[in-house]
């Protein structure tokens, strides 16, 4: 008997696993492959948002659970950082303060949300953290005294993380530069970054692998037989639902500290819970490879396909039509075409697609 | 006799005026293997639904060795060692064979809880599975998901659920339905090596007579809800009023 082997992994599981190594490779080498201020701006928001795609990926394509109120989490998060920060002072202990707080306000209200109506139809679910949500994000406009209302907050993050600190120093006192690359307090701040989503996203994966796992993938595929064979299927859903809530808390506290920063339209917006569901689309449900490359993909659309297409309509500048449809004022529409044809072609999402497509 | 195991009281349930369990109160006991007969719609799945906990009784209880588990949901009358295969498949499609078992062994131990350590680790649990995999023949198909699994080995994958449960009250319902000649067998040895273990309770629903009268040890016929004999197979097959509503109408399959 042999079956404890797992299957020899196979070419789609490579692939995808080859293009998450390069992506993890260019993040954590981002500052000295890419120096300008803008492309560094790019790598700390695709950190966040593959922690955040994952944890929300866990609700709804592991465990089959519909939820429009991931970004409210998010924001809970940011905005405890934000506050304190704001109120106390740069340094580190609001910034520990604040995440707490952030995490502790997101497992009491996903409890209540969890408890009260996991119990129901999915689409009932659904329009509850949809009304939660919108409830938060009108409060946050509401309590302007405590949030800043519609401008937000602006404060100072914990001195490691000024550009003008010196982490390394040369001979004359200045910053050392490695590779052309100042050792400064914004290099420090991305690697703050990119080392706590590295650890989350680790995390999200040793959930996934855990028997925990499976149990989640069995209430997605059969609630029914899943109580019947003895997992209380309610207190299952409503401890992931805290989980990911969690995760996505930390996540925005981290994003509120890497922005010295935090509105509704960074942390709140419902823009924001559509670009993670469009992510988790792309990507691919129920694989964490997935949240990696859809978060990805989906950032660099959104900050390099109006460069893109100004230079391809410059290109084309002597072809009558083409520019004009290139125009980079146009890039939603080819953003939304792209999203078509990516959801056409690569039905299970890119990682789920091609692991499925060359396991055969 | 020894305590009975599983006992139910005046257990009826209604749907709007039409009473489809009415009043039926029957004890189970361990080491016995009940069948439980009766024509289309006498209401032997939802008898079960009750007993296992899909379906909340209009009326009576559910006891399992003195504990009440009527108000109790499905999952924890799992847990106090009641356990059932469905008619129609019911398993967790896009999950491997081996997972599917897997699952419902580390149901019992609670490791379903643990978030942070790899499967792998959980050799223990893995062997575990295997033993019902071998049991049920599957180890060929342990890698394939249950979705992609011919009918008969499904039926066999749901009859694996149900042992890797390792309850005390086994509840099969028809779990030879649609299944071809060379795979019936396996099924059935499956239940009669239950029967052997003296603290095991075998219920089950079935119509093929053969299987009826191989294995039980006892007959209980339901009829448009209630329960109108119970007793010795042989007595209740020869019994007017069993052949009048159950066989009379299915004189053919006694061959």
């Amino acid at each position: 008997m042999n079956t404890a082997v797992t299957h020899p992994a196979n070419k789609g599981d490579l692939i995808v696993k080859a293009i998450v190594l390069v992506i993890a490779a260019a993040l954590l080498f981002a500052p000295f492959l890419f120096q300008d201020v803008r492309s560094v701006e790019v790598a700390a928001r695709i950190c966040i948002f593959v922690v955040l795609v994952a944890s929300y990926d866990l609700l709804i394509g592991y465990t089959g659970i519909v939820s429009f109120a991931h970004t409210m989490f998010f924001g809970f998060g940011a905005y405890g950082v934000a506050i304190l920060l704001k109120q106390m002072g740069p340094g580190w202990g609001p910034v520990v303060l604040g995440t707490l707080a952030g995490v502790t306000v997101s497992i009491i209200v996903a409890t209540l949300i969890g408890l009260l109506s996991l119990r129901v139809k999915a689409i009932f679910f659904a329009m509850i953290t949809l009304a939660a949500a919108s409830v938060v994000l009108v409060l946050a406009s509401q309590l302007s005294g405590f949030t800043g209302g519609e401008d937000g907050i602006t404060y100072r993050v914990p001195d490691l993380f000024k550009p003008a600190t010196k982490l390394m120093v040369d001979e004359d006192g200045k910053v050392l530069r490695i590779l052309g690359v100042k050792m400064n307090g914004k290099l420090a701040a991305y690697y703050f970054v990119f080392l706590t989503c590295f650890i989350l996203f680790l995390f999200l994966l040793r959930v996934v692998a855990s028997p925990l796992g499976t149990v989640l993938e069995a209430i997605r595929e059969n609630e029914g037989r899943a109580e019947g064979i003895g997992y209380r299927v309610v207190a299952y859903r409503t401890f992931v639902f805290c989980l990911a809530a969690t995760m996505a808390s930390i996540a925005g506290s981290v994003y509120a500290v890497w922005l010295k920063y935090t509105g509704p339209d960074t942390a709140l917006s419902f823009a924001i819970m559509i670009d993670i569901l469009l992510m988790v689309v792309i990507g691919g449900m129920g694989t964490m490879w997935g949240a990696v490359i859809g978060a990805t993909l989906m950032v660099l659309a959104q900050y390099y396909l109006r460069d893109l297409m100004a230079v391809a309509s410059e290109a084309t500048s002597a072809i009558p039509l083409l520019p004009d449809l290139l125009a980079p004022d146009r890039w939603l529409f080819w953003l939304g075409i792209i999203f078509i044809l990516l959801v056409y072609f690569f039905p299970a999402g890119l990682a789920g697609t091609i692991m499925k497509k060359e396991s055969h | 006799m020894s305590h009975p195991s599983l006992v139910t009281e005046d257990l009826t349930i209604r749907f709007g005026g039409h009473v489809a369990v009415n009043k039926v109160s029957c004890t189970f006991n361990p080491g016995e293997l009940t069948v439980i007969v009766g024509p289309n719609g006498a209401g032997k799945t939802t008898y079960f639904n009750m007993i296992s906990g899909q379906l909340p009784p209009s009326e009576g209880r559910v006891l399992k060795d003195g504990i009440d588990l009527t108000r109790m949901a499905p999952s924890a009358r799992a847990r106090h060692g009641v356990g059932r295969a469905f008619q129609l498949t019911n398993l967790f499609p896009k999950l491997t064979v081996l997972e599917n078992i897997r699952l419902a062994v580390q149901a019992q131990e609670g490791a379903g809880r643990n978030f942070f350590t790899p499967v792998r680790r959980f050799t223990e649990l893995t062997a575990r599975a295997e033993r019902y995999l071998e049991a049920t023949r599957l180890e060929k198909v342990a890698h394939m998901t249950a979705a992609a699994l011919p009918h008969g080995d499904q039926r066999k994958l749901e009859v694996a659920l149900l042992m890797a449960m390792e309850p005390d009250i086994y509840m099969f319902d028809e779990p030879t339905a649609g299944m071809s000649l060379d795979h019936a067998p396996d099924v059935l040895d499956l239940i009669a090596e239950i029967k052997h273990d003296k603290s095991k309770t075998v219920l089950l629903v079935e119509h093929k007579m053969d299987v009826v009268r191989a294995l039980a040890d006892r007959i209980i016929v339901l009829h448009n809800g209630e329960l109108i004999a119970d007793g010795d197979p042989d007595e209740v097959m020869s019994s007017r009023i069993v052949r009048e509503v159950y066989l009379g109408a299915a004189e053919e399959t006694t061959a």
